[in-house]
């Protein structure tokens, strides 16, 4: 791509021709590193060139190969790149700093016609490379083009109605404005941050268990809508909970740094993994905010950059300070923790705990130990019913579930009917209630109401009915439930059988009396915990004075309603300083057992200082990052937003600002939206809309065979974007298409359709949760794609295979694959044979199906010859299903819509054919 | 160079190897990689120690330990008692290589095969660990060797994907460990280099299967259709992304076809089935994967790659090595005699072996018939065989405690380096530029061993 300008340079520019030459072929031996520096040659510095000037011509040209440089085993340097060379040195050698560390300054944008500063930015380059820009785009595409960039969906019909109407000149900017005011702009800028952000429903080491981050996704949703500046949107993120008095939307934000992978594998040391998370930490800021690749100096010294081991370490410093532990989340979110109840929660919450620590401050004055001591000595209990081991007519037993998730059914009774305990309902939670079943005579019955797992609970049956801790179970019958395999699991205690029927207080003796009176047989040396537990409850609910009962069954009701609260609220992880923070050493090697010299935090030496009031700590980072002398910052911002719109950056590596990034096509472009930007007051809305006002942006994708083979990546921007959609937008156009999508914003992650054994061919037994899929039903299956559950070890497929990352790292660039596994994902996933069908459906309420079938999908009308095919294929299709109504059924069976009842369905089978053909298209999946 | 928007899945490749397809001239063309993940015990199965029957019971010296890290799951024990192997050796082949008697039919291949009793890794935890041999790093974001190898050496065969996954469950009773996606992932490479893992129920490649209701013929028909409207569409626009698509889309309408032809066992002999055992006529066996395995690369797939669940013996050793044994040995050598009677071993690698070893010391209690072992990175057993390794060798020695390696040290990078280098790729060389910086398989290590090499 390079060598395009590079053979229109007259003498070689240091920036763009020279300076990636050394970076790319010289710097790993000769550049920043000080520890592998050969023959005291330096490239990478004003004074090393000077030095070395004289030598680098003999070397890179000598006719030896053994003495020519790179030495051998490198690639060698082309004649192009060697003739560069000689060209600088004989022009004098001249040398310029890394363009990105220096701070942009706003050029004048160059007196030629365009509508824009960007647009004369463009149109002076085009003008030098003697190019004619590309017409406009016509207004439909236009109006597709700019609602799949800053909503990443595409124009409903009434949208695209309206615009066309709308004859307006500012009927264009009225649109921008409308899709910049949507709610779904959030959604769609939010999903690239998520991937910076490494945002994931799971915790991505090992056992890959969930977690709870979807506040934090939520909370980057409403800032990009609330248009929350970019310098507070990254201070928040960084250091929201080191600002004076701090909100908790400010605390959330800082969820950021936690997205990272956390391990808490069986025998795994704790301090590797601290060292492992704050790494990521520095990885991904230094990649988000700077386009640096800090991590390549966690071993050595950057061989192409300025930053130093130490550099790293220092910056390390900065992240090194959270209350975490190496080897956590189990059980979900690991600390520190936000809880984020709603009001009337939080409300609810303290009052209970309030409530709770005066009744527990009576029981410590009512002096029940003695009490208790003095009931024991002579206690009483009502006698037991016969227990008779072969007996079948009725059954008892105290049994303890746990917890987590375990969708594999729990056995509690095989006779006289049987009886067992299903899974948790999310995957993403662990269990909290848990139905019973019971079958007879093959039909099953299930509980009304869910009983929480994890506590000691009496089962019994007698007399065909089902009884919970001594009172009756209802059950209703259910359908759809197969009686699973034997398989038990948990604590159980004192199984007895009985050869009669069982009264409702033999049941309730059995439930009520006979833990207590077990567990005070056992000598008071030798009770367990749970006796001791057992005997305290038993007398304050059953034997104590009135007052104690009383207080006793409050507080039951307190606890329960303690844990209902605190399970219904939501929490995300974020950060929270230690009191006193862990000592940063360099780590020789990068490796955790090989700390060395003790540093503290601080920024790179190459970059600006610390502003002279930010605190030491991430909250001054964060200011150092948002000042207006930081080089980076803006400028990687503007390119990426750039990047979303035009499908490449102005710095084509957005990923990488340093020695080894592109040097930028239109430098003063980048630089004068860099400053734009930041005199906006860091206005990210309206920085997008200038990129999207431009001509630039608007202009028509159709190119010629002669300009593809001048400019096939369109860097000069001759021609308007033209690009795959992103995986998530892929299935949610054909979604919007369909008029399946429920558009509800926010909330906790759901499970679409998903092929079996995805998870479980690789996940790790029951005892976790996230290990076993279990799909929802209704409108969860259609909500947007960035809520689909994300499982690190094991992405949603039909989304991996449109290159969507799998979030385990930073990522700032997704690939851009065409591969025939799309193909299949697009013709034969449910997901979009179920679209393809109810698209059909829809369209055949209208006058003319193919028309609105396009209209939805493509925002156009077919053209005639479109509409000759697909009206073809409809005809031939139609005359297959009146003669193969199975085939028709089967068809119309796929997804879990329903079928309108009075439709014509062999008519609907072959619109549903013509549908799918419509939602394969390469235009369908591309924004053009 | 435009590496990620022009190409497709295993069809046009070498984007590092330039136009030459390799390095230097390869002796494997292609690569079946049998890792056996959870660690298997190299001193139950491979590296005799007869005289340790003497420490029985003691602790593990400190001098042989040397202050070396072991896990939290038994570096809080008092003490680390030696647990020798209650399985009986005997040497086999002109070889004379000692197998365990849990391995009587790797024990009738030795003369084929290169054991290695020397190697060792970084890591010390499954995670890490396995992503450090199938990865070259043991932290996530680094591409797989299989992807490494599919986008250096493409696929011979257009109709299938270059880099195929096998995943089987556990024989013992212990809980598997967990795998990863990211194993096979191509890491930062274009993801048309990942792994394609086919599964064992349903379809064997996900969304295969043409949707119900729609037949061959109006599968055909709407792929003319979409074909010809793509076309229009590449006519207006000029983009080759159209042109590609439309390839592809007929790349999978093959791969419907040569999938199937694939998993189709109907024109395999009885005698071939009984080689492979019993198991192999059950879909997911380990025992089916290596017959899997043997029709993928005789297509022309460039990289297999099998997992078997379950050799994590923290406990009940006995009892689960004995029943992983039984799963894994006899399909294990019926690939590689399957193979040599094909003439496919000669330019096919076979691996065996797990992310670490074993600990000599008994983790948990030790008795007459039972003991567990834990987490051994410091040397542990593999064997090669085919394209380019030695047939009938054992390199490498372990101290008497198979607990510090005594003579040939190999590490992971060493074996990733060689079994590149059989495939006739400097591992030095197969690089891909990511975030500035040219990454390799074997990171800034790795030396191919030559005493491997035929």
């Amino acid at each position: 791509m390079l060598a395009i300008f590079v053979l229109l340079a007259a003498a070689p520019d240091f920036v763009k021709d020279v300076r990636p030459i050394l970076s790319d072929r010289c710097f790993a031996c000769h550049g920043p590193d000080d520890n592998r520096r050969m023959a005291n040659v330096r490239l990478d510095t004003k004074e090393g060139i000077a030095q070395a000037l004289a030598k680098i011509e003999p070397r890179v040209a000598h006719d030896k190969k053994a003495l020519r440089m790179p030495p051998p085993g490198s690639p060698e340097l082309t004649p192009a790149q060697i003739a560069t060379l000689k060209n600088w040195i004989a022009s004098g050698g001249e040398w310029r700093s890394h363009w990105s560390f220096d701070p942009p300054q706003r050029a004048v944008p160059p007196n030629v016609p365009g509508a824009t500063p960007i647009d004369k930015f463009i149109r002076a380059r085009l003008d030098r490379e003697k190019l004619v820009p590309a017409p406009r785009a016509d207004r439909a595409t236009l109006l597709r083009r700019a609602s799949l960039d800053l909503t990443g969906l595409p124009p409903t019909p009434a949208e695209l109605s309206a615009y066309l109407a709308d004859s307006s000149p500012r009927a264009y900017e009225k649109a921008i404005d409308r899709l910049l005011a949507s709610p779904h702009y959030g959604e769609r800028m939010a999903l690239h941050w998520l991937d910076l952000a490494r945002y994931a429903d799971t915790h991505g080491y090992h056992i890959d268990s969930h977690r709870d981050m979807w506040a934090w996704r939520d909370w980057v949703i409403g800032a990009f809508n609330k248009n929350l500046p970019y310098d507070k949107f990254t201070v928040w993120q960084l250091a929201g909970d080191l600002l004076p008095n701090p909100t908790p939307e400010q605390i959330l934000a800082t969820g950021f740094n936690r997205n990272h992978m956390i391990n808490y594998e069986g025998g795994a040391i704790p301090e590797e993994y601290l060292v492992e998370y704050v790494v990521d930490r520095v990885e991904a800021t230094s990649n988000v905010w700077m386009g640096l690749t800090m991590g390549c100096a966690r071993c050595h010294d950057h061989k192409y950059d300025p930053i130093r081991q130490r550099d790293f370490y220092r910056f390390f410093a900065f992240f090194n300070t959270v209350r975490e532990k190496g080897l956590d989340g189990q059980k979900g979110n690991a600390e520190p923790l936000l809880r984020l109840p709603e009001p009337a929660q939080k409300a609810r919450l303290d009052a209970v705990a309030t409530r709770i620590a005066e009744l527990e401050d009576w029981q410590d004055r009512a002096n029940i130990p003695a009490l208790q001591r003095d009931w024991e000595a002579q206690a009483k209990f009502p006698a037991a019913p016969e227990s008779s081991p072969e007996g079948k007519l009725a059954a008892s037993i105290r049994v303890k579930i746990g917890a987590r998730l375990d969708t594999v059914p729990t056995t509690i009774f095989e006779e006289p009917v049987r009886v067992w305990i299903d899974g948790g309902e999310a995957i993403g939670r662990n269990r909290r209630g848990s139905y019973l079943y019971v079958a007879r005579d093959g039909r099953v019955e299930r509980t009304r109401k869910q009983f929480v797992t994890g506590e000691w609970m009496n089962v019994a049956v007698s007399g065909g009915a089902l009884y919970i801790d001594g009172e009756r179970a209802e059950t209703q019958p259910i359908s759809g439930v197969v009686i699973p395999a034997v398989h038990t699991r948990g604590s159980r205690e004192d199984p007895r059988q009985f050869a009669r029927s069982l009264t409702l207080d033999e049941i309730r003796v059995l439930a009520r009396h006979e833990p207590a009176r077990l567990a005070l047989a056992v000598p008071e040396s030798k009770r367990s915990k749970d006796q001791r537990q057992t005997l305290f409850e038993y007398f304050s609910a059953h034997a104590g004075p009135e007052s104690v009962r009383q207080v006793h069954a409050e507080l039951a009701a307190l606890y329960r309603e303690r844990e209902d609260l605190l399970y219904e609220i939501p929490s995300a992880m974020v950060m929270g300083e230690m009191a006193i923070p862990r000592e940063t050493k360099i780590l020789a090697r990068g490796d955790y057992r090989n700390g060395t010299e003790a540093v503290s935090a601080q920024t790179p030496g190459f970059l600006p200082p610390l502003p002279k009031d930010a605190p030491p700590n991430r909250l001054g980072l964060a200011q150092w990052l948002v000042s207006r002398e930081h080089p980076l910052t803006a400028r990687v911002a503007v390119n990426r937003f750039w990047h979303m719109l035009f499908g490449t950056g102005l710095v084509k590596t957005v990923e990488d600002f340093g020695s080894q990034g592109e040097v930028p096509v239109h430098p003063e472009l980048l630089d004068w939206l860099a400053v734009e930007f930041m005199e906006s007051g860091w206005d990210v809305k309206r920085i997008v809309k200038l990129m999207a006002m431009s001509d630039a942006y608007q202009r028509s994708s159709k190119a010629t065979p002669a300009l593809v083979e001048r400019d096939p990546d369109n860097r000069l921007l001759v021609r308007g974007p033209r690009f795959r959609l992103p995986a998530e937008f892929v299935r949610d156009n054909a979604l919007a298409a369909a008029g399946l999508l429920n558009a509800k914003i926010g909330g906790p992650s759901v499970a679409p359709y998903q092929p079996s054994g995805v998870w479980e061919d690789i996940a790790y037994g029951d005892t976790f949760s996230a290990q076993r899929y279990q799909q929802d039903h209704g409108d969860k299956l259609y909500r947007r794609s960035m809520y689909t559950f994300w499982k690190r070890t094991a992405p949603p497929p039909g989304l991996a295979t449109f290159d969507a990352p799998d979030r385990e790292k930073c990522i700032a660039r997704r690939a851009l694959t065409n591969t025939p596994l799309q193909a299949l994902v697009l013709l034969n996933d449910p997901t979009y044979v179920e679209a393809a069908r109810v698209l059909a459906a829809n369209a055949m309420a209208t006058p003319d199906p193919l028309q609105a079938m396009y209209r939805r999908t493509l925002a156009r009308n077919p053209t005639p010859r479109e509409s000759q095919l697909l009206r073809a294929q409809f005809v031939k299709q139609l005359s297959v299903y009146r003669n193969w109504k199975a085939g028709a059924d089967e068809l119309l069976s796929v997804g879990e819509a329903p079928v309108p009842a009075k439709i014509d369905r062999a008519a609907l089978a072959a619109w549903t054919t013509v549908a799918s053909t419509i939602l394969n298209l390469d235009e369908t999946v591309t924004k053009q | 160079m435009n590496l990620t928007r022009r190409n497709f899945l295993g069809m046009v490749a070498l984007q590092s190897l330039g136009s030459a397809a390799t390095h230097f001239a390869p002796k494997a063309k292609r690569v079946i990689f049998l890792h056996q993940s959870g660690g298997p015990a190299q001193q139950d199965l491979f590296d005799w120690k007869p005289d340790l029957v003497k420490h029985r019971g003691i602790d593990l010296p400190a001098s042989v330990r040397m202050g070396q890290r072991i896990t939290g799951m038994t570096s809080g024990q008092s003490t680390l008692p030696v647990a020798p192997t209650i399985f009986k050796f005997a040497q086999h082949g002109r070889s004379g290589a000692w197998v365990s008697e849990l391995l009587p039919h790797t024990a009738k291949i030795v003369d084929d095969i290169t054991i290695v009793k020397s190697v060792h890794t970084d890591a010390i935890n499954h995670d890490p660990a396995i992503t450090f041999i199938q990865t070259g790093s043991q932290q996530p974001g680094r591409p797989s060797f299989g992807s490494w190898v599919s986008y250096g050496l493409g696929s011979e065969n257009a109709n299938l994907p270059a880099f195929v996954v096998l995943v089987s469950q556990s024989s013992g009773l212990n809980i598997d460990q967990p795998l990863f996606s990211r194993l096979w992932s191509s890491g930062f490479l274009p993801s048309n280099y990942q792994g394609i893992k086919f599964r064992s129920a349903g379809d064997p490649v996900l969304y295969l299967s043409d949707a119900p209701g729609i037949d061959r013929e109006t599968r055909r028909r709407m792929l003319d259709n979409l074909g010809a409207l793509n076309k229009a569409q590449a006519d207006e626009f000029h983009d080759p992304e159209i042109e590609t698509r439309i390839a592809q889309y007929e790349m999978a309408y093959r791969m419907q076809t040569s999938v199937p032809e694939l998993m189709d066992l109907s024109k395999e002999t009885d005698e071939t089935f009984a080689m492979y055992g019993p198991d192999v006529r059950k879909p997911g066996t380990y025992a089916s994967h290596c017959l899997l395995a043997r029709r993928l690369v005789e297509r022309g797939v460039r990289f297999v790659q099998l997992y078997k669940r379950g050799w994590d013996q923290h406990n009940n050793l006995p009892r689960d090595l004995r029943l992983q044994c039984e799963a894994v040995d006899q399909p294990s050598a019926a690939l590689v005699t399957d193979l040599k009677r094909r003439g496919l071993l000669d330019d096919t690698l076979v691996v065996w072996g797990g992310e670490f070893g074993r600990t000599v010391y008994c983790q948990g209690r030790l008795t007459e018939s039972d003991y567990g072992r834990d987490h051994h990175p410091r040397n542990f057993a593999m064997w090669f065989a085919g394209g380019g390794v030695k047939r009938g060798t054992t390199i490498g020695e372990t101290d008497d405690f198979s607990y510090n390696i005594a003579a040939d040290p190999i590490h992971v990078h060493d074996i990733q380096a060689t079994l590149l280098h059989c495939l006739g790729v400097d591992h030095k060389r197969l690089t891909y530029k990511f975030q500035g910086r040219d990454f390799r398989l074997t990171d800034v290590h790795g030396e191919v061993v030559k005493k491997m090499l035929a």
